[in-house]
């Protein structure tokens, strides 16, 4: 049944070229929004974020050929390792657009919280796959609600309320899949809606009014509605076809702000229009069904859950940061995979892709 | 169940759910492109057009307006170059130092600057005004200490400059920026706060040929509103040029010889309208309104009890005293009461029921004929005319003759004027007395007339009963002299009063000035024609205590030649006393210089002939 070309199969060069495609386009995007009245330093950042790609594309590559097993043995110390990290940025971490996110390891700012949703995805897994025997008891979920919402809660002291979210959500989609009931699902909803305003007491000021705004977009158009209306503008002025190759003047002007992090789609959308969006959309649609086919064919749980919580990561970023984008969801601050600007979601990112090449070039050798 | 069986159905259960997951990725995925359709494609040209919006303003360029010259070519009004000082505080990198630099310049202190630039920062960072019309010491001082002064700039504006000053004043107007209570109105609706309109007078009337077109700096602005670049330029359109019926040197003989006295004077070409001078004084120098104005400046003007923004020559309403007498001899000649021998004596006094009315001779004039009785203005004579020709005949020769109507020159604020009502009943129903004709009859009582409406007057007894619509723009032009509007002169009425009424009034007129009251108009050479009046005033009594209020108002008209008139003017001296006296010497000085001025092919006569063809 093996065939010796299934047996050492070669790299998957279009899922390569895809993540390195959209981190190269990332670098192409922040170069052409940073106006010529910019700061000396937004227009250094493409610079930077190239260097973050370089890096990246080699972390994935590097990521195939460790064996996952290796990572599987790291689960636990690497959960544990960045737990500890998320602790000290709370103790002595950078401070950057109001929150306390990064910890500087010499000229490198590092957020531990971004790679906590890989290192979560892959404890998960390593969770489930010694568990694999028990699943149908309900208490075997018990330890991974823990497992995520402690991290969370360090990052929602930060705060980074998109991070946290993302967090919830990755780990919730895999627990659905591994067979949580929905009916458990409704009953921790009620309880976390029970401690929402809790939860909502430890917001920010500027997070409250996001949620609020979203809620009521009419409520303050020039304050946090600004954000939104201008993305949407920055986006419906694309038009078709675009207005060209640096000529995104929303972005460039500063009449959208974040527009190198979590709006840079807009300067997508601007200057390629619809269907610079569209083929963007459709690049991600390919990376989430190379991995989904990835968890579908998986002869293991490990694998299987581990490709499903990337897929389920991206999915979510994706879906949530141009929905925001377009106004259709609230602005959480959540970056768009690959494409924002940021070192650490880029390795982060690259890291996840790396790893489903490196799924897919050893699943058959176990 | 086996648990092999057990673990592949596991298997089979996680696979569903990762289909499930897979449906709902890619239902996901075509929200979001839904979305994006909405957004780019059907909203794609709304939202490109508020991109655009927020991206690019139009900075306006102030079109120079048009000039305004005289009959000859000579400039009247113009435009003079203007800088204003403007501060962008975000180029400055050091505030403090910037503006301490600045006030050493100016001669003011930080403190102020600053002041002014918090003051007058907006919603949109533009760069703030901080001086307009800077001098050129100013100008120079700056461009020099450029290097030193970042985000000062001087930006250059067409001032409207009036190069003789007060002269004219009240006729020509002035523009000042359109007031706040002026936007609020219907008609300012296309206006712009901070926009510069023609106020008064000409300037007002014919802003709209004037003005021209601004112009306009399309800017591409950041969201905080600061300019990045430049897009696109509109040059503005120059405002039209007017080119007046007035003469300049007679309007500067006209100017000095009312000097110093408070009153108007006109004067206009008799068989055409057009007006050759006019002048109110005292005046008020126009200039003040282009640069800002202090409060102080506006107070001296508004209070002055003279009204200096008044054109007493359309605004002004006056007893016309003795110079109505005119009317009253016309009326009394149409009616056929009297013809030009009836005598009547003049003995000082003359007896109406139980009232004495005076003549201003004491021992009066002994008997007098028409001529002689206009000569002399005797008010005895026109006493007795007044009663035999009637207040309705009286008021009917007023009426052709234009008074109690505005004379249609088409400035704004010309007032009316009174005439007294035609008796529509017995006198006693309309509390018409007698007396009161007696007194309509020299021009006291219940008549006044404007200075524009005598001259007008006047100038129809002078050609033989044509009333004309007084005219002062004779064309509008181009800066290329392509021809936008070319008036000519325009028939109000042929008055219905008898030609040969109207001669033998004429010949009572040349009789004022041969061996009457208006001696003091007589020139070598000229036959002058003219009427002296001296009109009491009655309505300042009460005020009385500003010196020479309670003086009358001296008048005289006058036209020339006799027999075939180039020149009609009407003088009114405010509390100036005889009209002989102190009005006459002035007509007679604007005549000498009118006849020695060498006179150029005329285009308004042109116009006359020709009229203006269409639109």
């Amino acid at each position: 049944m093996l065939t010796s070309r299934r047996v050492l199969p070669a790299f998957d060069w279009r899922l390569i070229a895809a993540a390195a495609g959209l981190a190269a386009l990332s670098v192409l995007i922040i170069y052409s929004t940073s106006g010529m009245h910019a700061s000396l330093f937004r227009r250094s950042l493409y610079l930077k974020q190239a260097t973050w790609m370089v890096m990246g594309v080699f972390a994935m590559v590097l990521l195939c050929v460790v064996p996952y097993r290796t990572t599987w043995g790291l689960a636990y110390p690497l959960y544990a390792f960045l737990l500890g990290a998320l602790l000290l940025v709370a103790l002595i971490g950078r401070t950057g657009m109001g929150a306390q996110r990064w910890l500087s390891i010499g000229s490198f700012a590092f957020q531990p919280s971004e790679f906590m949703k890989l290192s979560l995805i892959i404890l998960l897994a390593r969770y489930f796959e010694d568990h694999k025997d028990e699943l149908h008891t309900p208490r075997i979920f018990i330890l991974p609600i823990i497992l995520t919402l402690v991290p969370m809660a360090f990052v929602l002291r930060q705060p980074d309320l998109g991070t946290a979210i993302m967090l919830l959500l990755i780990s919730t989609s895999i627990l659905v899949v591994m067979g949580l009931k929905i009916r458990y699902l409704v009953l921790l909803g009620a309880a976390g809606a029970a401690v929402a305003p809790v939860l909502w007491h430890f917001l920010h000021d500027y997070q409250k009014n996001r949620v609020l705004v979203f809620i009521y977009p009419d409520m303050d158009p020039m304050g946090a509605g600004y954000h939104v209306a201008q993305s949407k503008i920055a986006v419906g002025s694309g038009g078709l076809i675009g207005k060209g190759w640096m000529a995104a003047t929303q972005s460039q002007l500063n009449f959208l702000p974040e527009n190198h992090t979590d709006f840079i789609f807009a300067g997508l959308a601007e200057q390629w229009g619809f269907i610079g969006s569209l083929g963007l959309l459709l690049v991600y649609a390919y990376l989430l069904s190379r991995g989904l086919r990835l968890a579908k064919d998986a002869h293991d749980l490990f694998t299987m859950v581990t490709s499903f919580g990337i897929v389920c990561m991206m999915a979510w970023q994706v879906v949530i940061n141009v929905g925001m984008v377009t106004g259709i969801m609230p602005v959480v601050g959540i970056p768009l995979p690959l494409l924002s600007y940021g070192g650490s979601s880029m390795l982060m990112n690259m890291l996840a892709v790396g790893f489903l090449l490196n799924i897919q070039k050893h699943r058959y050798l176990y | 169940m086996s648990r092999e069986r057990e673990i592949s159905n596991r298997y089979a259960s996680f696979q569903k759910r990762i289909r499930v997951a897979a449906i709902l990725v890619s239902a996901a995925v075509l929200i979001l492109v839904l979305r994006l359709w909405a957004l780019q494609i059907l909203e794609g040209d709304r939202l490109l057009q508020l991109s655009l919006n927020n991206r690019l303003r139009l900075r306006p360029v102030e079109a120079p307006r048009g000039l305004i010259l005289d009959r000859n070519g000579e400039l009247m009004v113009e435009n003079l170059a203007s800088f204003d000082l403007y501060a962008t505080p975000e180029d400055m990198s050091d505030i403090e130092d910037t503006m301490r630099r600045l006030a050493e310049i100016l001669q003011s202190s930080p403190d102020e600057l600053r002041q002014r630039v918090s003051q007058g920062q907006g919603s949109q960072l533009e760069p703030v005004l901080l001086r307009k019309g800077v001098d050129e010491r100013i100008v120079a001082a700056i461009e020099e200490h450029k290097i030193d002064l970042p985000g000062v700039s001087l930006r250059v504006r067409p001032v409207r400059t009036y190069p003789n000053g007060g002269s004219a004043a009240s006729l020509l107007g002035y523009v000042a920026e359109v007031s706040r209570t002026q936007l609020k109105s219907k008609e300012f609706r296309d206006f712009r706060p901070g926009e510069t309109m023609g106020q008064a007078g000409i300037e007002r009337r014919y802003d709209a040929f004037i003005r021209g077109v601004d112009g306009g700096e399309q800017v591409e602005v950041n969201a905080l509103g600061k300019v990045s670049r430049p897009i696109q330029q509109v040059e503005p359109q120059s405002g039209f040029n007017l080119h007046l019926t007035l003469d300049n040197r007679l309007q500067r003989v006209a100017e000095e010889a009312l000097q110093g006295r408070s009153g108007a004077l006109i004067a206009v070409h008799p068989s055409t309208g057009e007006i050759l001078a006019m002048v109110s004084q005292p005046s008020y120098d126009p200039n003040q309104f282009s640069q800002r104005m202090t409060p102080d400046q506006w107070r001296k003007l508004t209070g002055d009890p003279h009204h200096p923004m008044q054109n007493k020559g359309l605004q002004g309403q006056y007893a016309p005293g003795s110079i109505f007498k005119l009317v009253t001899a016309l009326a009394a000649l149409e009616k056929g009461s009297i013809t030009p021998e009836t005598k009547f004596s003049c003995d000082g006094a003359f007896s109406l029921g139980s009232h004495l009315f005076h003549d201003w001779k004491k021992g009066g004039h002994g008997t007098l004929d028409l001529r002689q009785a206009i000569a002399n203005s005797c008010n005895i004579y026109f006493y007795n005319t007044a009663l035999k020709a009637g207040i309705g005949e009286i008021t009917r020769v007023a009426g052709e003759l234009g008074l109690g109507a505005p004379s249609g020159l088409g400035l704004s604020g010309e007032a009316r004027g009174i005439i007294p009502p035609k008796p529509t009943g017995p006198p006693e129903a309309g509390g018409w007395y007698p007396g009161n004709t007696v007194m309509a009859g020299i021009g006291q009582g219940m008549v006044t007339v404007t200075p524009m409406q005598a001259v007008m007057m006047v100038s129809a007894i002078a050609n033989g009963g044509s009333l004309y619509r007084p005219w002062v723009v004779r064309k509008v032009e181009t800066l290329d002299r392509e021809m936008i509007e070319e008036y000519g002169s325009e028939l109000v009425r042929k008055v219905n009063i008898d030609p040969d009424n109207l001669a033998i009034v004429r010949e009572g007129m040349q009789a004022v000035v041969s061996e009457g009251t208006g001696g003091r108009a007589k020139i070598p050479g000229l036959r002058v024609a003219g009427k002296t009046g001296t009109a009491q005033v009655v309505e300042n009594k009460k005020n009385g205590s500003q010196r020479g209020d309670q003086r009358d108002n001296a008048w005289f008209e006058a036209f020339a030649p006799a027999d075939n008139p180039q020149i009609a003017i009407a003088v009114v001296v405010e509390h100036g006393g005889f009209g002989g006296q102190v009005a006459a010497p002035i007509a007679k000085s604007l005549l000498e210089a009118w006849f020695k001025l060498p006179k150029e092919p005329r285009p308004a006569r042109v116009a006359e002939t020709e009229p203006a063809e269409g639109d």
